[in-house]
């Protein structure tokens, strides 16, 4: 008989809930969107840079994170990329991932970033490269 | 903005290292890096068959120490930054990790030896077959000792006092497990061995060193167990045996059977639950925990010093060994 097991805490926030979830599908194309937070959500959902990575691309998963727990600090922007991985991060709090082969825009954003900069500007940064 | 496309910079150090069971191509444009983790890899004789690559950009012009870390994962990656100008991307699908640091961290032995070593092997090791398992490990003419227990139970002094009296040394804290064939192996680091400061108390050649604050803040002797008390150290070994410490006010030593349930439990609360992306990671991690679960195992209550308890596991080993070759 096996039980649960008793996992460590998440200290990486792996598995915050989303429950703010948006899928669309144009032709065979999926964009899909989840989040913890509804104006990230919509605003994502809404996005044209978005649509458009997803058009180029065939498909889109974005999961993206309020993290309120992460540090609020210098607004030093760094790109690291090797391969199809490339990681933008904003001081240590706030770090966006896309993987272009694997098509997921994947997130943590610290309170002090708005959504509009996250939409108009570091999205449209990272996807970029 | 700074921007680093690790695989466009020419990185000219290229060298393949092996830290505790774990094949690592490396590449940088730091040769004192390449340097200090060469003297950290031990012999790839028994490294898992999968490895991990690892690019590293040193900015020479950066000397930032490191600062706070922040870890952050979702899916297959995983960040690591120790202040703003330190940055580890961990790729678990792809088992790579890319990093740009500061010269500062490009040269500071002790960051590679007790975070970022152990860090890597804990988020790639499901990956490759590795398991990070929170006990201590020692061997016997071939044989090993796997030594479990909760924070200030005793595994680093007991791990001493059993080096000291002839088991080799594998790990004092954190040890990684892989399978091999039916069996399983369990791998160290070149981990410095942390001992709280009562250990002054049992260990002479501890007099006359200091105290040093260690990176989780506690104050502790950190000391290379080599140089400190002469051990005979093994970086692999195969585990016989997983022995559940337990401190009592008494001196006294008892042995009781546990159930492998325990064993599963106990390794289970020591690592990160996987995101469902990373299945094949998970269904090989819990292969190498179940292979951990079904060892012997033992729960070990004892007092007094840690030379008693290490002569009571010492005596416990050879009778365990007499009954399996009579």
């Amino acid at each position: 008989m096996t039980t649960e097991p008793c996992w460590h805490p998440d200290l990486l926030r792996r598995f915050v809930p989303t429950p703010y979830v948006f899928s669309t599908c144009d032709g065979l194309n999926q964009f899909f969107v989840e989040s913890n937070d509804l104006e990230i959500a919509l605003s994502a959902r809404r996005s044209g840079i978005l649509h458009r990575q997803c058009s180029q691309e065939r498909g889109l998963f974005c999961r993206l994170i309020r993290d309120m727990a992460a540090p609020v600090d210098a607004s030093e922007m760094t790109i690291v990329s090797n391969g199809s991985l490339r990681v933008l991060c904003l001081g240590q709090g706030t770090i966006l991932i896309y993987d272009r082969e694997r098509l997921e825009l994947l997130g943590f954003i610290s309170r002090n970033v708005r959504v509009q900069e996250l939409i108009s500007s570091l999205i449209p940064t990272l996807l970029r490269g | 903005m700074l921007v680093f496309s690790i695989d466009q910079i020419a990185l000219p150090y290229s060298m393949d290292l092996c830290f505790a069971g774990a094949a690592c191509e490396l590449r940088t444009n730091y040769s004192q890096l390449a340097r200090m983790l060469e003297n950290l890899s031990i012999s790839k004789d028994y490294a898992v068959p999968s490895g991990f690559s690892m690019r590293v950009y040193v900015e020479e012009a950066s000397d930032a120490v490191a600062g706070e870390p922040h870890f952050r994962g979702l899916h297959h990656v995983v960040t690591a930054s120790f202040g703003s100008s330190n940055l580890f991307v961990f790729d678990i699908l792809r088992r790579t990790v890319s990093a740009r640091v500061s010269a500062a961290i490009g040269r500071d032995e002790r960051f590679w030896k007790e975070k970022l070593i152990p860090i890597t092997l804990g988020v790639l090791g499901s990956a490759m077959g590795l398991v990070p398992v929170h006990c201590a490990c020692l061997e016997l003419d071939g044989e090993g000792l796997l030594i479990a227990g909760v924070s200030g139970a005793g595994k680093s002094t007991l791990s001493v006092a059993l080096s000291e009296i002839g088991f080799n040394y594998v790990s004092d804290d954190w040890t990684y497990m892989s399978r091999r064939g039916n069996g399983i192996m369990a791998h160290g680091t070149s981990a410095p061995v942390k001992l709280l400061p009562d250990a002054v108390e049992h260990f002479q050649s501890l007099q006359g060193r200091s105290l040093q604050r260690s990176m989780n803040g506690e104050l502790a002797y950190e000391v290379d167990i080599v140089e400190a008390f002469g051990a005979q150290v093994e970086r692999v070994c195969e585990p016989r045996w997983l022995i559940f410490l337990e401190r009592t006010q008494r001196a006294e030593a008892i042995f009781t059977a546990t159930s492998h349930g325990k064993a599963r439990t106990y390794v289970n609360s020591s690592i990160e639950r996987l995101p469902s992306q990373l299945y094949e990671a998970t269904a090989m991690r819990e292969q190498t925990i179940e292979a951990v679960a079904l060892l012997p195992s033992w729960h070990f209550q004892y007092g007094g010093t840690p030379q008693f308890a290490a002569n009571e596991l010492w005596k416990f080993v050879v009778h365990r060994r007499q009954e399996i070759y009579a």
